[in-house]
C-alpha cells in the first residue's frame, strides 16, 4: 500500500510562510480531496511532496520514502501541476517519450495514454497548436505514463470541456477502485464532493479539517458551507 | 546515468531551434572568410589562411547560446518540473546536459571546421592559389576552434543553469562578450586581462581579434577556459541542488 504521508510540513520562502506545520495521510484507494484557497499552500505543499521545494521543516513521505530516493520515480508517482510546460515546437508524442525515458518507459505505453487521454490522433502534432484543454490531456497523459500507484493532480479539471470533466472523473474514481492513492487539489467543490472519499481542507497554510466526506455532508451545499467556514476561521 | 543522456538526447533530437542556432556557425564561418577575401586580405600571405581558419573559434559565441538552452529553456518553457519528476537527481540532469550539450559543441565544431577548410580552399583556388593546411599552424587552429565550441556550449549549460531566467541569461552571456570583458580588460590592464574567459578563447582558437593584448600561448589560453567551466560547473551543481523549483 504506498500512501502519502505528510508530517509537519513547514516552507517559508523569505519571510512568507507557504505551509506551517501541515499533517495528513492520503491513503491508497481512496481519493482524497484537498481544499483550500488561493495561497493557501497547496501547490508548496505537492512540490514538497515531489521533492521539488525543499521542507524547511518536517517530511512528505510517498510510500515511506522522500520523492528523490524513489528508484523508479514515473512508476511511482504521476503529478499533474499548474506550471507544468511543454516545449511548442515539440509533438504530443514526443514530449511523452522524452519523459518517459526517465525510467525507460516503453513507446508502446506512450501510445497508450495518448489514447487513454483521447489524443492519440494529435500525439503527432506540435504542441504550440493545443488548447488548454489539449494541454492539459497531455499533462493527465503524463501522470498516467508509469501506471502509478500515487498520482497528485493539481486541478486536473482546468480547461476540460463538460465530456472531459465526467470522464476525468469515472477517471478518478476507477484509479482510487484498483487500489491507487488519488490526491486531488481542486477549487470546484461540487466535483470533488462527486468523487473524494475523504478531504484535507487547508487554510493559510495550516490544517483546518482532514476527515471522510461523510462527516461534513455529502451534498455540495455541505461541502462548500463547511469550506467557507473553515477557511475564514480567524488564525 | 545512461537513461538520463538518453533523456537528453531525446529533448534535444525532437525540437528544431537549438539545431537552428546550431546550424548557423558554418553559414557564419562561410560568411566570414568570404568577407576577409572580399575586403582585400592577401591569401599568399599565411596569416590571413590562418586568420581565415580561425572562424570556427568565433562560432563558439553561438555553441554558448545553445548551451544556454539546455537548462535556461527548460524553465523559459515550464519543462523543469517534468524534467526532475523524471530524473529527481538533479546533479545526474545536469551532468547529463553537459556530456551532451558538449558533444553537439564538438559536433558543430567540427561542421564549422569542414566548412572552414572547404571555402577557404574554395577561394584560394578562385585566387590562383592552393590552401597549405601543413603551414601555419592551421592544424592547431582548426583544433583550437572545436575545443572553444566545446568549452563554451558547456559553460553555457552552467551559466543558463545559473540564471535560469533565458532572456537574461542570453542578454548575461552576449554583454560579457561585447562590453563588460573589453572595459574589464582594460580596468585590469593588459598583464591581467589576458586571463579573462574570451581572451583566453582568442588565445586558444587564434582569432587574435585584439592586437592590444597580449594573448596567452594557445595550450594556456585552453587551459584557463577548462578552469573557468570547471569553476562555472561546480556553481552549477551547488545552486540546482540547493535550489527550490517553483
Amino acid at each position: 500500500m504506498t500512501e502519502v504521508e505528510v508530517r509537519g510540513l513547514t516552507k517559508t520562502f523569505g519571510r512568507v510562510t507557504a505551509v506551517a506545520g501541515l499533517s495528513f495521510t492520503a491513503p491508497a484507494g481512496k481519493v482524497t480531496g484537498f481544499l483550500g484557497p488561493n495561497g493557501s499552500g497547496k501547490t508548496t505543499t505537492f512540490r514538497a511532496v515531489l521533492g521539488l521545494v525543499r521542507p524547511s521543516a518536517g517530511e512528505a513521505l510517498i510510500g515511506g520514502v522522500p520523492y528523490r530516493h524513489l528508484a523508479r520515480p514515473r512508476r511511482s508517482v504521476g503529478a499533474l501541476l499548474d506550471a507544468t510546460g511543454c516545449h511548442p515546437g515539440r509533438r504530443a508524442r514526443d514530449h511523452l517519450r522524452v519523459l518517459a525515458a526517465g525510467d525507460g518507459i516503453p513507446d508502446r505505453r506512450v501510445d497508450e495514454v495518448l489514447r487513454q487521454v483521447d489524443l492519440a490522433s494529435a500525439g503527432t502534432r506540435r504542441v504550440r497548436g493545443f488548447s488548454l484543454g489539449m494541454r492539459q490531456r497531455l499533462g493527465l497523459a503524463a501522470a498516467l505514463l508509469g501506471d502509478p500507484p500515487v498520482l497528485l493532480l493539481d486541478e486536473p479539471a482546468n480547461g476540460l470541456d463538460p465530456a472531459g470533466v465526467a470522464w476525468l472523473r469515472g477517471l478518478l474514481r476507477r484509479l482510487a477502485s484498483e487500489g491507487r492513492t488519488v490526491v486531488v487539489a481542486s477549487h470546484l467543490l461540487s466535483e470533488v464532493a462527486q468523487t473524494a472519499d475523504q478531504v484535507v481542507i487547508v487554510s493559510a497554510g495550516r490544517l483546518r479539517f482532514a476527515g471522510s466526506l461523510g462527516e461534513i455532508g455529502q451534498t455540495d451545499n455541505a461541502l462548500e458551507s463547511a469550506f467557507l467556514k473553515l477557511t475564514m476561521a480567524p488564525d | 546515468m545512461l537513461l538520463t543522456i538518453h533523456g537528453e538526447f531525446r529533448k534535444l533530437t525532437t525540437i528544431r531551434g537549438p539545431w537552428l542556432l546550431l546550424a548557423a556557425g558554418p553559414l557564419l564561418v562561410a560568411a566570414g572568410i568570404s568577407g576577409l577575401v572580399e575586403s582585400g586580405g592577401n591569401i599568399h600571405d599565411p596569416q590571413v589562411q590562418t586568420q581565415a581558419l580561425a572562424h570556427v573559434g568565433l562560432a563558439a559565441m553561438l555553441t554558448l547560446i545553445f548551451g544556454i538552452l539546455a537548462v535556461a529553456g527548460e524553465y523559459r518553457h515550464g519543462t523543469i518540473t517534468d524534467t526532475y519528476l523524471s530524473w529527481p537527481g538533479r546533479g545526474r540532469v545536469i551532468a547529463a546536459k553537459l556530456a551532451v550539450y558538449a558533444l553537439a559543441g564538438a559536433a558543430a565544431g567540427l561542421v564549422s571546421s569542414l566548412t572552414a577548410v572547404a571555402v577557404t580552399a574554395a577561394w584560394w583556388a578562385a585566387k590562383g592559389s592552393a590552401l597549405q593546411l601543413s603551414a601555419g599552424g592551421s592544424w592547431q587552429v582548426l583544433a583550437g576552434g572545436v575545443a572553444a565550441n566545446v568549452a563554451f556550449a558547456a559553460i553555457g549549460v552552467c551559466v543558463g543553469a545559473l540564471v535560469r531566467n533565458l532572456a537574461g541569461a542570453i542578454a548575461v552571456a552576449l554583454a560579457w562578450i561585447a562590453l563588460v570583458e573589453g572595459i574589464t580588460g582594460q580596468l585590469l590592464g593588459s598583464g591581467l586581462a589576458r586571463w579573462l574567459p574570451f581572451y583566453a578563447s582568442e588565445a586558444l582558437d587564434r582569432a587574435s581579434l585584439s592586437p592590444a593584448i597580449r594573448l596567452l600561448p594557445q595550450w594556456g589560453g585552453g587551459l584557463v577556459l577548462v578552469g573557468y567551466a570547471a569553476a562555472f560547473t561546480a556553481a552549477a551543481f551547488v545552486t540546482t541542488l540547493r535550489r527550490d523549483v517553483t
